[in-house]
């Protein structure tokens, strides 16, 4: 059982209150149409799926209803980092 | 679990002359012990009505009459006694309680005597009753090379195994006892009530730290009950009294004894089982039998102690066989001698307490058999003075008897005690007291996740690099004396509060003085050698429960199951539900020496929760019968209770399924509810549709990008149908759409996507458009809805509403106005999911029910009836109106169902899935289509979920050859309106196959034919929705 | 079992659930949106995370970082949503939610034991002192928990959502009643 600290709420909260959604930082291509069907295909489907640190994104579904952004090991399962939907690890 | 074993000059229980002769059957001392004497307890064992006393174990009360055999074992149908005091006993494995209440796989060691306690032994039956000619070989991995055959016979074979395994009896009936859970949260959980967690108890709380200390025991002390010492000049216990008073008198400390820590899980989460009523017997449900906290801590302290390592010999597993430390315990603890004549094997020094123990209470002490050559620490000094005979350099290598032990092999041990120097010999004796070591309970440290090491000086494993924010204290970390284990347990306690955020880490108390016997070095074996080798040798057992011998770890080794975790699955070490407290690191350490390798490369098996059996009723908690769900109610549900409403449950809500009346089927029922739709008015309660209000001057843009429609043009007033595509094409979701003002819009969701839904709109608006001005707030639960349908609907709400202009011209369908029904303010939508003229009526979910009971009453003249959601089902699926989930399985592209009217390519932005749309997969023209099918007998309901063949070309009574499937049956219903059957199907190149003949093959052999037809059954021309 | 018609000492007091005037607020918490939500509604606007606050008997939840609850004694809906429509400028939406929500109130020494039973956050007085509020898991379902400034507890809800909870606080309460 996980404990996600909301960087919306300001306080760490369980796993449950929390759902999962997908990894973070993938950006809708602006302009769909001109990507042929591998590159369109690539951004639907193809994750990072690394051992190790991964941002991910994650949803305060039953608390602030936010989407917020988790720097989790998936190996250690340890969260080394949270932070808003705009900002990037660094910023924080 | 018991902490740090220890060492002890002076005993401070009451020493006593034996009152009886030596051979004296009796086994209860006339004196001492923490036991009640005033306070005599009947109990039953297995039938028979015995006696104890308060403050007994079931154990120690079984052992005080005499009981020797608690149990046949698994495998061999041995005769089995209690081996141990604790959580680690492998044998007396009850079940508790009878009928309903009863609970299964309880350790006779940890469960409490009370006034009316029944237990049973579990009544197993060995496998080597039918295990027929491998009977009386059964080696490791017979499960494998046994269980072999048709997978039918598994079934039996699983029956018996459960009956052998001894897990218990399944309980008569519902449990009748409750069971609940508690949340904490903590700044330092202290797992283990022995000196070193009060210790770290105490450091903690001091410096204000919220600190929660839990232990399995009834009384906190830990191994200190069971082998009392001194501190100063009184004994360990005052000691422990008192810091218990100080702990309970702080506010910010909770006390969870009888609560065992079962399981640590991600972010220092920590489950613990608390046995609330079950020492009571007695059981109310305003007090949970059991509780089951969840803990979050910011720190951990383990000081979970250490269990003692018994002794590898042949016939080790005889009842008489039992661990030092545990004779110590029944003796001091309980004041019972589980025995006469003792026989201590030792490989160190702190196991002559217990032989210095039970001559103190005037047992005789036959001999000491030490694998050391040279023994001299304090200890054996004083077996020395006592003037016991000590046997250096020996083992035992054979137990002797029949229903118990009678007596022993011992033998002289060559230099490198792997072998014996000499003949064994026999001594006389029933208990042989063991002791190979200690191994830490490094169980729940191994759970988050440290992986354990084995350390050569103590020959134990020990905790490994904490991988939460996990310390250890006390003999988990192998402090094995007294005084070791409160200062590591104070400097813990502190540290984990300083990492907390409370005081300097150092511990505001000096741990009190303890004076301490010097220990000489051990000298573990693990195995004792025998005048044979292990496979020819009387059995060596290394699990109990499991009957795993040493030659079966051997026979592993050499059949190449060279890992540990391989070889444990093999020979099953370990499975059982002691999860190898006692066997487990003698069988790495025999896996090891069979392997030709050391320990530490050997490595221990991963443990996992839970340290012990927990109870399926804890983990449910209060989430059974009427609290099983979180139920949802809708406005009206009260009505459709008293109406006789069956529910059909809908997600989490319930909805009315149908209104049987009389003795009405639900088929009569759902006829009846039809014909009153589509000949005069029926009402469905359409509360639980997702409703969210969108609000913003970007809202229709937005709208725009997620619906694969367009709503930019929509009037205000106006409603449209929306299709929400997920990126990858498919249909998310459906709904109408209603524009109530130019920067407002109302969206409807189906039923169980609502949250979805919402979290969808979210998750576009807050990642990557939150230049868009649009808000959404989910109004589901603040409308009450009452769908009116039929050809009568209008005359119906004309009745109860004057302020709204009804008619077809000013009020035309896929349309909304504002207003009053029943005099409450309302919301009305011209929209129909029945295909029948239809008015949904929203009122504030407090009007709903005076709403509801007006409308009814205005609709009685017409006959009004009250549908559920089989009836709007069938009313859908006559219309052929898709139904998101069931019609649809996550993979249907609107072209798919039909629905390519409902997409707007070319919009100024695009939608989510539009591109995924033009993917090749998405356009291949032998997709699955939406068609309807006709059965060719009328009267013949497919089954949902029926696949679809191509219709057989010739007559065979059992068609053999396998036909690829082509499609399947997603909705099916008799429809009353057409007086035949209809369904809803998915078929490969289905609209181009209109009037072909499919057929679908049924479970039961038979093959139902049916013609391919537009899915629009009835009124395909729109006609009464218009009225 | 405390004995019939003796006052039980740490008894819990639940009560609900009862229906309020709610309204959802969504916008930018800028400092003129403050200053037009205090004007309209009488109570200050809570932008600290995890707080709610009160004037009278009308209160303002945060729900999110643009997202608040209003509850006001039932029936002043209109009123109040009206007021407030007319006072915010920009983008904003308010909605009427009054039929969407139900309050308990949970009173007690004990009562902290309750949410405990029921939900996984903390509410120990150092972490949920008088004046926070959090939405989070209850039971099976899910709620926002206000602890008001006499220590007692708000427990509002979905209306759907409503039967359910009152079986579960009025079993969750079993162990401390306040009438045996
Ligand atoms: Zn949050």
């Amino acid at each position: 059982m996980l404990e996600i600290h909301c960087p919306y709420c300001g306080e760490s909260r369980s796993e449950e209150e929390f759902s999962y959604a997908g990894e973070a930082h993938i950006r809708r291509p602006s302009d769909p149409a001109g990507l042929d069907d591998r590159a369109w295909g690539d951004y639907l489907h193809f994750r990072s799926n690394p051992r190790g640190a991964h941002r991910e994104l994650w949803f305060h579904a039953a608390g602030c209803r936010r989407y917020l952004n988790v720097l989790r090991d998936t190996a250690s399962y340890q969260i080394s980092q949270t932070y808003r939907v705009g900002e990037s690890p660094e910023d924080v | 679990m018991s902490a740090g074993g220890a060492s002890l000059p002076t005993s401070s229980h009451p020493a006593h002359t034996p009152a009886r002769p030596a051979h004296s059957p009796a086994r209860r001392l006339p004196a001492g012990g923490r036991i009640d004497r005033s306070q005599p307890l009947r109990f039953t064992f297995d039938g028979r009505s015995m006696s104890g006393f308060g403050g007994d174990t079931l154990a120690s009360a079984l052992l005080a009459n005499g009981v020797d055999t608690v149990a046949q074992s698994f495998k061999h149908g041995r005769r089995r006694g209690i081996v141990g005091s604790g959580a680690e006993e492998p044998n007396a494995i009850v079940d508790l309680a009878d009928g309903a209440h009863r609970i299964p796989n309880q350790r006779a060691t940890q469960v409490e005597l009370h006034a009316g306690l029944v237990a049973t032994s579990g009544a197993r039956r060995p496998l080597k009753r039918f295990a027929g000619a491998f009977a009386g070989v059964m080696p490791a991995g017979f499960y494998y090379k046994f269980f072999m055959g048709p997978p039918w016979l598994w079934r039996r074979w699983e029956a018996l195994l459960r009956r052998a395994a001894g897990l218990g009896a399944v309980p008569a009936g519902a449990d009748p006892d409750t069971y609940d859970k508690l949340n904490h949260h903590c700044d330092v959980l202290v797992v283990g009530g022995g000196p070193a967690g009060i210790a770290a108890a105490l450091a903690a709380a001091r410096v204000d730290a919220r600190v929660v200390l839990v232990d399995e025991q009834n009384e906190f002390g830990g191994s200190l009950l069971g082998a009392p010492q001194a501190i100063g000049d009184t004994p360990a216990t005052q000691w422990i009294d008192a810091a218990i008073e100080e702990l309970s008198a702080r506010p910010n400390v909770a006390l969870l004894p009888r609560a065992t820590a079962f399981g640590y899980y991600d972010h220092n989460f920590v489950t613990a089982l608390e046995r609330r009523t079950d020492h009571l017997g007695a059981t109310s449900p305003s007090a949970p039998r059991q509780r089951l906290h969840r803990i979050r801590a910011k720190q951990v302290a383990l000081a979970t102690g250490a269990v003692e390592r018994p002794a590898t010999f042949a016939n080790n597993d005889l009842p008489g066989v039992m661990l030092a430390s545990a004779v110590a315990t029944y003796l001091n603890r309980y004041a019972v001698a589980p025995g006469t004549r003792l026989l201590l094997f030792t490989s160190n020094d702190n196991a002559y307490r217990t032989a210095l123990d039970w001559r103190r209470a005037g047992r005789c002490v036959v001999a000491v058999s030490d694998t050391r050559p040279g023994p001299e620490g304090a200890l054996v000094a004083q077996a020395v003075a006592a003037g016991i005979e000590i046997h250096r350099a020996h083992a035992v290598i054979e137990a002797i008897g029949r229903k118990r032990v009678a007596g022993a092999l011992i033998a002289p041990l060559s230099e490198d005690g792997r072998r014996l120097a000499a003949k064994p010999r026999r001594l006389d004796c029933d208990l042989i007291a063991c002791s190979d070591g200690w191994s830490p309970a490094i169980h729940l440290s191994s759970q988050a996740g440290a992986r354990p090491r084995w350390n050569e000086e103590g020959m134990m494993f020990l905790p490994g690099a904490p991988r939460q924010p996990t310390l250890c204290a006390g003999a988990v970390n192998g402090a094995m004396s007294l005084a070791a284990c409160l200062a590591d347990g104070a400097a813990a306690g502190a540290r984990a509060a300083h990492a907390a955020g409370f005081g300097d880490a150092r511990p505001r108390f000096a741990p009190p003085p303890v004076e301490e016997a010097e220990e000489g070095a051990a000298r573990p074996l693990f195995i004792a050698p025998h005048v044979q080798p292990s496979s020819r040798a009387p059995k060596q057992f290394v699990d109990f429960q499991l009957d795993v011998t040493a030659a079966d770890i051997e026979l592993a080794a050499r059949e190449g199951y060279r890992s540990v975790e391989h070889a444990k699955r093999y020979t099953a070490l370990g499975f059982g539900t002691d999860q190898g407290k006692l066997g487990n690191v003698n069988g790495v350490a025999i896996l090891a020496r069979a392997l030709g390798q050391g320990i530490a490369e050997t490595g221990v098996t991963v443990f996992r929760p839970a340290y012990t059996p927990v109870t399926f009723g804890a983990i449910a908690g209060r989430d059974t019968g009427e609290l099983f769900d979180a139920e949802r109610h809708t406005p009206m549900h009260a009505w459709h209770a008293a109406h006789g409403a069956a529910w059909e449950n809908v997600g989490r809500w319930k909805r009315p399924w149908h209104y049987p009346q009389a003795d009405e089927t639900m088929h009569d029922a759902v006829v009846r509810e039809c014909r009153s739709a589509r000949q005069s008015v029926a009402m469905l309660d359409a509360s639980t549709l997702g409703k969210i209000d969108v609000q913003g001057a970007d809202a229709a843009a937005f709208l725009d990008r997620i619906y694969a429609g367009s709503f930019q043009r929509l009037g205000v007033g106006r409603c449209r149908y929306g299709l929400m595509l997920r990126e990858d094409g498919t249909i998310f979701d459906d709904g109408v759409a209603a524009r109530l003002a130019d920067t407002r819009f109302l969206l409807h969701t189906t039923t169980g996507n609502a949250e979805a839904a919402l979290a969808w709109l979210e998750l576009w608006r807050q990642t990557e458009w939150p230049d868009l001005d649009v808000y959404f707030t989910s109004v589901t639960d603040h409308w009450a809805t009452a769908a009116l349908a039929g050809p009568k609907a209008r005359d119906v709400l004309r009745r109860v509403c004057d302020d709204i202009d009804l008619s077809r011209e000013a009020f035309p369908f896929m349309s909304v106005r504002s207003g009053h029904v029943a005099g409450r303010p309302a919301r009305v939508f011209r929209i129909s999911f029945s295909g029948e003229l239809c008015f949904e009526v929203n009122v504030a979910a407090h009007d709903g029910m005076d709403v509801w009971n007006a409308l009814m009453a205005a609709g009685e003249p017409f006959g009004i009836t009250p549908y559920g959601t089989e009836t709007m089902h069938v009313l859908r699926a006559e219309k052929g109106f898709i139904i998101v989930g069931q019609d649809t399985d996550g993979s249907m592209t609107p072209e798919d169902m039909g629905l390519g009217w409902a997409v707007r390519h070319g919009k100024p932005f695009g939608f989510i899935g539009d591109r995924s749309l033009a993917l090749a997969d998405h356009r291949r023209a032998d997709r699955l289509h939406f068609v309807g099918l006709a059965t060719t007998d009328a009267a013949a309901v497919l089954p949902e979920g029926a696949q679809i063949v191509a219709a057989s070309t010739r007559r065979a009574a059992k068609p053999t050859t396998p036909r690829a499937m082509q499609g399947h049956v997603t909705s099916s219903y008799f429809s009353p309106a057409l007086e035949r059957s209809i369904a809803l199907a998915m078929l490969k190149r289905g609209r181009e196959r209109l009037g072909e003949i499919v057929c679908c093959p049924l479970a039961d052999g038979r093959e139902v034919s049916a013609q391919v037809v537009n899915p629009i059954f009835f009124d395909a021309e729109g006609r009464r929705t218009r009225a | 079992m405390p004995k019939a018609g003796a006052p039980v000492p740490d008894a819990t007091t639940l009560r609900g659930p009862r229906r309020q005037a709610c309204l959802s607020l969504r916008a930018q918490p800028t400092a003129s949106l403050r200053g037009a939500v205090a004007t309209a509604l009488g109570v200050e606007l809570p932008v600290a995370p995890c707080t709610h606050r009160r004037a009278g008997e009308r209160a303002l939840h945060w729900l999110g970082p643009d997202e608040w609850l209003a509850t006001a004694p039932a029936g002043t809906e209109d009123a109040l949503q009206a007021a407030l429509r007319a006072a915010l400028t920009g983008h904003f939406a308010v909605t009427d939610v009054s039929g969407a929500w139900r309050s308990f109130n949970l009173a007690g020494p004990r009562a902290i034991e309750v949410l405990r039973k029921s939900s996984p956050c903390d509410f120990h007085p150092r972490a949920f002192a008088p004046g926070r509020c959090v939405q989070t898991v209850f039971a099976k379902a899910t709620a926002l928990i206000a602890c008001n400034a006499d220590g007692d507890f708000d427990v509002i809800t979905r209306t759907s959502y409503a039967d359910y909870l009152r079986h579960w606080l009025e079993v969750a309460t079993l162990e401390h009643p306040a009438s045996p």
